[in-house]
């Protein structure tokens, strides 16, 4: 296997890529009582057309089939739900879907093995039938439900329809009730043989393990499947500009939520890791907690704590986005439009630029507390084509120069959209 | 390994060191114990508040965010809970363990320490009174946060279960108070009032982490610690809640709502303290897995909710049932969560039911040392209810819990209260 090690955190990474294709990362945590594993395949909402390999034409399925996929998953020819059956062995077993992967995990102390024969054997044997699909309609259909009461999911996801021309990326990841509608098994069976292929798939274990004994147990329990070569994805052409500036709805809550977006351009994949970094610096710099905008903010009470700041991409799509609570949600955003501006004129103050460097360090050496969190970020940065531990080397070397570039490419005002969820 | 050890500081304040070498981080936490009252409720909210504002050495919020941004991104955080009938104000800081900082010779451990006491203990004062402005502003902080309780539906939907189960009594107070109240707070008398409750509270701080430094010399010397009083601490020992005979009561509430939240409040008498391992087996049967009751009949069988399960509260002998259903469904709903209380009553739940049920409980208690707070959580409820187990005592009472302590515990549950919000319009339709 191959071993690559960070000075900083004091972690390894072993990496395997096997002959089928399929990928496992172990990173090993001695002393700690949770063992996590994930498994997942780098196939989310977004890949909703596509060329199965071996065939010429197009094939295109309606929005919310990965997710839909991933709830059928637990389903076994024996009646058993294999969710009941982890649950049963004391284990904490999960799955989640996201635009551009769905995994499968599990947590546990004790039965690890056991464990790992039910999540190897399930995700590797689906069982769709006419009756179960049906039936699972209206489990997601709640689901689906539950999500339009939840004003904070709302105005992510306006922010990404104003956002966006055609991207899946402005789709709700469970799709909606008409399109779940057409979903069959027939379906079901054709994203998942194309999808689950080893090839397209990673697994990634953390903690107290010896990685080339649990290597080799993987192994074992893996079905003779050959790699299916390369799935071709297509997603349309996006424009570069925005679709609206400006997308407002009504719903019961006591304050408008906003979040404000920034659409952005992808770049090559070597680049990536050092501007999400830059973002993340600038941000702070702008309206972080320490930043004097947010100050002037709280004390004019427009902002009552500081908003989330994200930086999300991967095939296709790049945004940055700035969430919160505001009775002026406009407000912060013209005033974030001038702070902007300001920045750019003066250049970067290099005091602060060193302190929020400081502080972003930390907190990426902070991930590393909890197996759940390590597995999880190694899983999909490697989707997206990153090792973790890159972040804690780049963000040592990330220049003053760089980001005050990034601060110019990135933050342009006609890119520049703001969601509203009020009353 | 994981070693824990308690210090006496002071008479009423007590320090708690965690030794562990499993994390990156060091996190302290301070806790502020004082019973629930109707009266002070609102003042210890406003306190939590304005604290975090500023400190007489770091008088901006600004300026505390910038030093803990210069210690590798420490990270402030407090909150307001309350546990049984005690209110407690809870200050954490979190910090990257000495070991991860490219700079070798600072002692981020100590400054955290410090800081955290400093914003806690020397709060930013002008004339005898804190800063008027502080003031104004975190009153409208938090009057934001009660009316903004409605936003969360399911949450609001089981904090207003509590409150009608707990009408005119301590635990049935909204934690951050009322907004009446709020506008008669002012500055001189905020402070008194706080100013007089550390040093009656009862204060616990934990410390925990690889820790090089001797914590309980730096707390006797550090000039906070010094200038509390010793004190006999005013507190409620959470012990078993004596009930009284209640009548099932429905309560409706309209909002403008897609889902339906169904939220069951039931009472437990408990006869002793060995009974609290009973009821969190019989609640994990229940509702408290994926493979409980709740979660198989109202969720996988009948297809009704998405969210479905069950909560056991030990400080108040509760359980709580939770659902998220279409609204029309209510009575279908209601009916299939009764017959599962009733199958509990008759005992129709396997051996194998119990067994899983003890190696889910079992898990949990098994990877509490693998998060610093979990721990940390686990030692302070202890201290609150006076009870000390280890975690393997803990471990084998989950093991010998019987299917007849169990039902035990199913009959001797009533269903004080039925809570369900709605939406405006819809119609009831199939009763």
């Amino acid at each position: 296997m191959q071993i690559i090690e960070n000075s900083k955190v004091k972690e390894k990474v072993y990496i395997e890529k096997l002959e089928n294709g399929l990928t496992i990362m172990i990173i090993p945590k001695k002393g700690i009582q949770k063992k996590y594993v994930i498994w997942g395949t780098n196939y989310g909402s977004n890949d909703s057309k596509f060329v199965v390999p071996g065939e010429d034409k197009e094939t295109e399925v309606p929005k919310g089939v990965a997710h839909f996929l991933e709830h059928k998953m637990f389903e076994q020819e024996s009646g058993i739900n294999s969710l009941d059956t982890l649950t049963a062995l004391g284990v904490d077993a999960n799955a989640y879907t996201t635009n551009d992967h769905t995994a499968y995990l599990f947590e546990c102390t004790e039965n690890f093995y056991p464990a790992l024969d039910e999540l190897m054997d399930y995700v590797q044997h689906p069982y769709f039938t006419d009756e179960n699909v049906e039936k699972e309609k209206g489990i997601i259909g709640q689901e689906i439900m539950m999500y339009d009461d939840y004003p904070e999911w709302k105005v992510y996801l306006n922010t990404l329809e104003a956002m966006y021309y055609e991207h899946p990326v402005k789709l709700d990841i469970t799709g909606n009730i008409e399109t779940i509608s057409h979903i069959n098994k027939e379906i079901l069976y054709k994203c998942y043989n194309t999808f689950y292929n080893p090839s397209n798939m990673a697994m990634v274990v953390c903690g107290d393990v010896n990685p080339e004994e649990l290597l080799e147990e993987i192994k074992k329990r893996l079905i003779n499947k050959k790699s299916n070569g390369e799935i071709k994805r297509i997603y349309p052409n996006e424009p570069e500009n925005v679709l609206k500036n400006e997308v407002e709805q009504n719903m019961d809550v006591s304050q408008p939520l906003f979040t404000i977006g920034i659409k952005d351009k992808v770049v090559e994949e070597k680049e990536r890791v050092k501007k999400h970094i830059a973002i993340e610096i600038l941000l702070n710099m702008i309206i972080g907690k320490s930043s004097k905008l947010y100050k002037e903010l709280y004390d004019k009470k427009i902002l009552f704590s500081a908003p989330s700041l994200d930086y999300e991409f991967s095939r296709g799509y790049a945004h940055v986005l700035i969430t919160g609570q505001s009775k002026n949600p406009k407000e912060v955003f013209e005033s974030f439009k001038k702070e902007v501006e300001k920045m750019k004129q003066n250049n970067i103050d290099s005091k602060e630029f060193n302190r929020i460097r400081k502080r972003i360090y930390g907190e990426y050496i902070k991930e590393y507390n909890d197996v759940s969190d390590i597995a999880r970020m190694f899983l999909s940065d490697f989707f997206k084509g990153i090792n973790s531990f890159e972040y804690l080397e780049e963000v040592i070397n990330i220049s003053k120069e760089y980001v005050e570039k990034i601060l110019k490419d990135v933050f342009v005002d006609d890119k520049m959209i703001i969601s509203v969820i009020k009353r | 390994m994981m070693k824990y050890k308690e210090i006496g500081i002071k008479k009423g304040i007590k320090l708690h060191l965690i030794q562990t070498d499993k994390f990156k981080t060091n996190l302290i936490a301070v806790f502020l114990t004082l019973p629930l009252t109707q009266e002070n409720v609102t003042k210890d909210a406003l306190i939590s508040a304005i604290l975090r504002r500023g400190s007489k050495n770091m008088p901006t919020l600004t300026q505390i965010n910038q030093e803990l941004e210069e210690m590798y991104g420490a990270s402030f955080d407090c909150g307001i809970d309350k546990t049984g009938d005690n209110h407690i104000l809870k200050f954490y800081l979190e910090s990257i363990n000495d070991k991860f900082i490219p700079n070798k010779n600072e002692n981020i451990l100590k400054q955290s320490i410090d800081k955290l006491l400093e914003i806690i203990f020397n709060p930013l004062t002008e004339n005898n009174k804190f800063s008027e402005e502080y003031l104004m502003q975190e009153k409208e902080n938090i009057k934001r946060i009660i009316n903004g309780r409605t936003d969360n539906k399911a949450l609001y939907a089981y904090e207003r279960c509590i409150e009608e189960m707990y009408k005119d009594k301590p635990y049935g107070l909204y934690k951050y108070g009322n907004i009446k109240d709020l506008e008669n707070i002012n500055a001189k008398e905020l402070y008194e009032y706080y100013k007089n409750m550390i040093n009656e509270c009862k204060i616990d701080i934990f410390v925990s982490g690889d820790i090089k430094i001797d914590t309980e010399k730096m707390l006797i010397e550090n000039e906070n610690i010094r200038n509390l009083k010793e004190r006999e601490a005013n507190y409620i020992l959470n012990n078993i809640e004596k009930k009284e005979e209640a009548k099932e009561t429905e309560v409706t509430e309209e909002m403008d709502v897609i889902q339906g939240k169904i939220v069951i409040g039931l009472d437990l008498t408990l006869n002793n303290v060995e009974q609290k391992y009973d009821a969190l087996v019989y609640n994990a049967i229940l509702g408290g897995t994926a493979n409980s009751k709740m979660f198989q009949e109202v969720r996988e069988k009948a297809s009704l909710a998405y969210t479905a399960g069950s909560n056991y509260s030990k400080y108040k002998s509760n359980i709580f049932i939770k659902c998220g259903i279409e609204i029309k469904n209510y009575q279908k709903a209601l009916k299939i969560i009764k017959k599962q209380l009733k199958d509990m009553e008759d005992g129709n739940f396997s051996e194998e039911d119990i067994a899983n049920a003890k190696k889910g409980i079992i898990s949990t208690i098994k990877s509490i040392d693998d998060e610093q707070d979990t721990e940390i959580t686990y030692f302070f409820g202890q201290e609150l209810s006076g009870e000390k187990i280890s975690i393997d005592e803990y471990i084998k009472k989950i093991e010998n819990v019987t299917k007849e302590n169990i039902t035990k515990i199913a009959k001797s549950l009533k269903i004080n209260t039925i809570y369900f919000l709605k939406n405006i319009e819809t119609a009831e339709e199939g009763k």
